[in-house]
């Protein structure tokens, strides 16, 4: 693609770093895919399984995954980093293997900041852990790799640097934010279904995942444009 | 000589400051007054000493010769000396001062804020100890000196004196015997027929008995709406109906713990008479009235699922009961319609029942929901039915009927009338002659008095009988008697109370309710007292005019006792929110005093040290303002309120985390974040239990964790285990203060004193439990006061370590060198000697909390280094970052919720305050609970709180280093004292937005007592704190 904007995004503190960055428009249809991807999921588990979030809350979030998953990790695994060092399938492969290890994380984020734990919400835990996994780690893990670098730069320090790390730190940030804010109705005595762990949360997630990829977008076009801009100068 | 003398004595009396001292004004500058107490208390008291020495000296001097004066100026060099002393630390001092006068003047604020508030919305009231007795009616004007004369020329009984007064007690009693069936919760539009509302509802009509039975023309019988005053909780509500009274949610002179009603009411009343009283249902009413009961069948009632023990168990024993003789008053807390069918069967003339009286109330009304505890119409209004077995002779004037009929759904006429609960306990004493309680200040209510047969035919008083009156006028007659009576008795009460009571009436009300009382009186002497007690005949005319006197009369009476009530629900139930809007107002302006003293310190800084780096905002502070603005934003709601500890979990595993993502981004500390993170998760899973209420209900135990897992938990190891834990925990604690006081080279001998010492309370608390369990067949060996000798002893030497403590401060030496150590090891020795006491008190929990707390607070203070390094460590940044303090007082909070508290006051550990001791004493009981109370939430983190300093890297010059230290204290210290002072405002704000929620009295006010208490009390322990550090 454009090698201009690839090399304006790559990141100054690690230099053996050589993405196919995407353009503007990938941006945007890998943004349009993934959320269309969720509508679908959506649909599906509304009219085709006749389940929803509310009622049947794990089985909802596993057939968003099995739906959702397969898109974002052949999606984000094309923008790989290094492609000449690192084939297409090892990227899926990163992909599937960081599926499990960020819901490990998210996991016990989540009963530190107090899910309830017992029998009876394991498989929700789960579900929505793995979910929350394929909206914040599966992309960096299918793009990155190991790379701890990239990864402290996107989760720790917050400095996205170029398109490519825009379309992984804001969907995964929102994601949290979406969750973190979605436990809050939780304790209210209004006595409705959703106010369940895990429905608010994930629809929490689900909300802040969709909002972010707007902003994502929205800064994509923006900086992106701009620093083109400059470069080309 | 004499004269030289004499000067020397004028100096030495010149107080404090000799002559040449006087050419350094600058170091005698006052800022203000508050460096008077910091200087008295260091320096006064040994110096008085010298120079009351130096006086008397003196006059030996003026007695004899020169020869002393060299003693004397001896002395006067030595007191110079000292004085010298002083002086060279008062400048330091002075400055210390600087920093804490003005945690007094907080400290000063929030108590006159909240007394003001605490006026205006908690309404107290004291409790009057004091009993009415049978006599106690001579001293009334309504039964004039003639009294006996009538007595004994009436004719129709024909006892002497003293008999009758036995029998009248203060009235004449109407009924014989009483059956009264409380059924709690019951809303009027259970009783009350569904014609009488526009909206019909499916529980309505279901007691049609009662209703049948209302509508019957032939049955004396009557429904009332029972109106209770707020707070409808049943407690308030059951002594608001024994006593007459309005007790607020808080009466002063309450006993501590035990709920048993200390002032005069009804029940007492009926004992002391002689009347045989059986109680059976709710065992509420035993812990009201411990031995008041002849019999009872008390049946617990806390287990809300069970919803048949208790009934079951009283239609067992109610229903043979009615046919037995022995009991006059039948208290019968449950449901039983069969008992009227029992009634009616033997209501015959001469029947057991011939001259019972039935009633079937609520305690308070109840919202769809279930709930009750505020003043909503539906809370409020109860039902009361009420039935005489006897028929009454006649019925009421329509002036004094207020009754309101409708046609029921068999098309019949019932009538309804309305009963304030203030009146029913003067009723019921009225009817069943015996005195009204002391406390009463309700009136007779004519319609329930008058459905008792006996007030139809009561022997006059009078022999002057009119021939041509009707009952009616007979019945007026007796019920005006009743009413002086009933007004004497309340206008007793409100003298006695404003004259015993710090917070009596206002003096106008009270000479507006003298007025109408001596209008009534006057009213009284007049003209009735001739009709009633004149001993000639009465002319015909007035007997014809009586009837037009007596309502007047009534009416008298009956102004004189409303009036009452109304000052009385004004005093006892009604929010002041004058009072309310001046306390908040204060609390508004020790905010932003509490602001304006941080920015001072900031500022002292900046002057002090110009070399250190400017304050400046921060990404953790914003966060840190928005963590508490959060936390302050959750007391709003009252769904937040309950579950506070998970909030406050959330939060804190919140910080948590992003001290996890700034330790990722600098590399370090990466153990200690992660640590942070798995202590808050592993507290949850161990301490949950006494997370809320539910824990006790079998809820936990179908989730207890070696159940799910499918491990079998009668296993030895399982039982043996939380034996053990915790012993472990004590050791592991033991090492750490071992440990952690090794390396410190200060205050060497206290030190061993105080590790032996704590060492020492530690093997004793190992000992206690150890004797406690079942494992050991130890129990044996100390019985009775054996097993208490050890909790005193604990307690004796934390109390012991810190007299110590105190003794230390007041005459250390100031011989050493680092300041930072003395901090640590003072703040290592308050904690130690505070530890053994809280950790006893809260049982086997308590090493687990506190190791608990060692790494949560270590982990804080160690993270906060992650933020100061972003700074140049070189330069030394001065000012402390709040996000490790707000760090800090969550955890407090955190801890106290998951000790097994919450902001209740059944959420008060009771067990507690016994340990050590068997027999209750106020004080010691309140001391002791307030310590497992606020124990890990107040006074451990205020007291750890210099940790936070300590533990930082080094920053500065040495010969700088006190002072950065004492400024950082007292910032942290402020801080941490604001974060708790605006969580309370917000909870003023919320209980007094709030104060007509329905969850008020349940959940909003002892939220506001807890967040009060537990601000006094931080300011008290930062006061504390500050003066023992940093002076």
């Amino acid at each position: 693609m454009e090698n201009s904007t690839s090399k304006a995004s790559r990141s100054q503190n690690d230099p053996v770093s050589v993405s196919s960055s995407p353009s503007v428009l990938e941006a945007f249809w890998l943004h349009l895919i993934c959320g269309l991807g969720l509508a679908v999921a959506f649909w599906v588990a509304n009219n085709v399984y006749a389940v929803n979030l509310i009622s049947n809350p794990a089985q909802t979030l596993r057939l968003i995954l099995v739906i959702e998953s397969p898109i974002v990790i052949f999606l984000y695994s094309l923008f790989r980093q290094n492609p000449k060092q690192c084939s297409y399938l090892k990227a899926v492969g990163r992909g599937v293997l960081g599926l499990p290890a960020g819901a490990v994380l998210n996991a016990f984020g989540a009963i530190v900041l107090g899910t309830p734990v017992g029998i009876q919400y394991l498989t929700k835990t789960i579900s929505w852990s793995l979910l929350m996994s394929l909206f914040t780690f599966v992309p960096a893990a299918c793009v990155f790799g190991s790379s701890w670098t990239n990864w402290q730069r996107l989760f720790a320090h917050t400095k996205p640097n170029g398109i490519l790390d825009y379309m992984i730190c804001f969907p995964a940030h929102g994601a949290f934010l979406g969750a973190w804010l979605g436990a809050w109705p939780m304790p209210l005595d209004w006595e409705r279904p959703w106010q369940e762990w895990p429905i608010c949360v994930s629809y929490g997630a689900v909300a802040g995942y969709l909002v972010a990829m707007v902003a994502s977008l929205g800064f994509i076009i923006l900086c992106g444009g701009g620093r083109q801009h400059v470069k080309g100068d | 000589m004499q004269a030289l003398a004499l000067s020397l004595m004028a100096r030495l009396k010149d107080p404090w400051r000799p002559p040449e001292m006087r050419n350094h004004p600058d170091v005698f500058i006052w800022d203000d007054g508050h460096n008077d107490m910091c200087m008295k208390s260091k320096a006064e008291a040994p110096l008085d000493g010298v120079l009351l020495n130096g006086e008397r000296n003196s006059k030996r001097v003026v007695e004899r010769d020169e020869a002393s004066i060299k003693l004397l100026s001896g002395i006067f060099e030595f007191a110079l000396h000292v004085k010298n002393r002083f002086l060279g630390m008062e400048e330091s001092l002075n400055k210390k001062c600087r920093l804490i006068w003005p945690f007094f003047l907080i400290l000063f604020l929030h108590c006159v804020a909240i007394l003001f508030f605490t006026r205006g919305f908690l309404l107290t009231r004291t409790e009057l100890s004091s009993f009415r007795d049978c006599s106690d009616l001579s001293q009334s004007p309504c039964f004039p000196s003639s009294f006996e004369d009538l007595n004994t020329s009436s004719s129709s009984p024909p006892n002497v004196n003293g008999t009758i007064r036995d029998q009248h007690c203060w009235t004449a009693p109407a009924i014989d015997r009483l059956v009264i069936i409380v059924l709690d919760a019951l809303r009027f539009d259970f009783v009350a027929p569904g014609t009488f509302f526009d909206e019909t509802k499916p529980w309505m009509n279901k007691l049609q008995v009662l209703q049948k039975l209302a509508s019957d023309k032939e049955s004396s019988a009557r429904i009332f709406k029972f109106v209770a005053d707020p707070p409808t909780t049943s407690l308030q509500r059951l002594k608001g109906l024994t006593t007459g009274g309005l007790p607020t949610f808080i009466d002063v002179g309450n006993s501590f713990g035990a709920p048993a009603i200390v002032e005069d009411n009804l029940i007492h009343q009926l004992v002391r008479n002689g009347k045989r009283v059986l109680m059976m249902g709710d065992d509420t009413w035993l812990q009201l009235f411990p031995d008041h009961f002849g019999k009872s069948y008390p049946f617990p009632s806390f287990n809300v699922k069970d919803l048949h023990t208790v009934d079951n168990g009283c239609i067992d024993n109610l229903l043979p009961s009615l046919y037995k003789e022995d009991w006059d008053v039948l208290i019968a807390h449950f449901l039983g319609v069969k008992v009227i069918e029992v009634l009616k069967n033997q209501s015959g003339p001469g029947g057991l029942h011939e001259n019972t009286f039935l009633l079937v109330m609520g305690d308070h009304g109840q919202t769809i929901n279930g709930d009750h505890g505020g003043g909503t119409a539906e809370e409020v209004e109860t039902s009361i039915f009420a039935m005489s077995l006897k028929k009454p002779s006649a019925s009421l004037p329509s002036e004094l009927d207020t009754s309101f009929c409708k046609l029921d759904l068999d098309r019949k006429k019932i009538c309804v009338s309305s009963i304030q609960q203030l009146d029913f306990a003067v009723t019921m004493s009225a009817l069943l002659g015996i005195p009204f309680p002391f406390g009463s200040i309700g009136r007779v209510n004519p319609e329930l008095y008058a459905l008792g047969a006996g007030t139809w035919n009561q022997p006059s008083t009078s022999s002057a009988k009119c021939k041509n009156w009707s009952k009616l006028e007979e019945w007026m007659q007796n019920y005006i008697n009743v009413l002086c009576i009933n007004s004497w008795q309340v206008k007793r009460y409100i003298d006695v109370y404003s004259a015993s009571s710090v917070i009596g009436f206002s003096s106008e009300d009270l000479l507006h309710l003298t007025d109408l009382y001596a209008q009534a009186q006057d009213n009284w002497l007049q003209s009735v007292k001739n009709l009633l007690l004149s001993p000639n005949e009465i002319p015909k005319e007035s007997c014809d005019n009586s009837l037009p006197i007596f309502q007047a009369q009534i009416k008298a009476y009956f102004d004189f006792l409303a009036s009452v009530a109304e000052l009385a629900r004004s005093k006892w139930t009604e929010f002041d929110l004058k009072m309310m809007g001046v306390g908040f107002g204060i609390m508004l302006i020790s905010l932003f005093i509490h602001l304006v003293a941080i920015r001072r310190i900031n500022k002292l800084c900046q002057i002090s040290y110009p070399s250190l780096g400017d304050y400046e905002i921060s990404l953790g502070f914003i966060f840190a303002l928005f963590v508490v603005a959060i936390r302050a934003c959750s007391v709003l709601s009252n769904s937040y309120i309950l579950e506070e500890g998970i909030v406050a979990n959330f939060l804190l595993a919140t910080t948590a985390i992003l001290n996890l993502r700034h330790s990722i981004m600098k590399r370090k500390m990466l153990i200690e974040a992660v640590a942070f993170l798995l202590l808050i998760s592993v507290l949850r899973f161990t301490i949950e239990p006494g997370l809320s209420k539910q824990a006790v209900s079998s809820v936990f135990v179908n989730l207890n964790p070696l159940r799910v897992l499918g491990i079998d938990d009668s296993h030895p190891v399982w039982i043996y285990i939380p034996e053990i834990v915790p012993v472990i925990a004590l050791i592991l604690l033991a090492y750490l203060l071992y440990k952690s006081t090794g390396g410190n080279s200060c205050w060497r001998v206290f030190k061993y004193f105080f590790i032996t010492g704590t060492i020492l309370s530690y093997i004793l608390i190992t000992v206690h439990w150890a004797l406690e369990s079942n494992m050991l067949a130890l129990p044996l060996l100390l019985e009775g006061n054996g097993k208490n000798f050890i909790p005193r002893m604990i307690y004796a030497i934390g109390f012991g370590l810190l007299a110590l403590l105190a003794f230390t401060q007041l005459f250390k030496q100031e011989k050493t060198l680092d300041y930072k150590e003395i901090v640590v090891i003072k703040t290592v020795a308050m904690l130690s000697a505070w530890s053994s006491t809280v950790i006893i008190l809260l049982g086997r929990q308590g090493p687990l909390i506190a190791l608990a707390s060692i790494i949560g607070g270590w982990c804080i203070t160690m993270l906060q280094n992650l933020e100061l390094e972003a700074k140049d460590v070189t330069d030394g940044v001065l000012t402390t970052h709040p996000l490790p303090v707000t760090q800090w007082s969550l955890l407090a909070v955190y801890l106290f919720f998951y000790t097994g508290h919450w902001c209740a006051f059944d959420g008060l550990r009771y067990g507690a305050a016994f340990i050590g001791f068997d027999e209750f004493n106020l004080i010691r009981q309140a001391i002791l609970l307030t310590i497992d109370t606020f124990g890990v939430s107040h006074i451990l983190p205020i007291f750890g709180l210099p940790f936070l300093v300590t533990l930082q890297h080094p920053y500065g010059q040495t010969n700088q280093r006190k002072g950065i230290l004492s400024m950082k204290l007292s910032q942290v210290f402020s801080m941490y004292g604001l974060i708790t002072a605006l969580i309370a405002t917000f909870t003023i704000i919320c209980v007094t937005i709030q104060r007509r929620h329905l969850m008020v009295w349940g959940l909003f006010a002892p939220k506001f007592v807890f967040d009060v208490v537990g601000l006094i009390l931080t300011d008290l322990l930062i006061c504390f704190a500050s003066v023992y550090y940093i002076c």
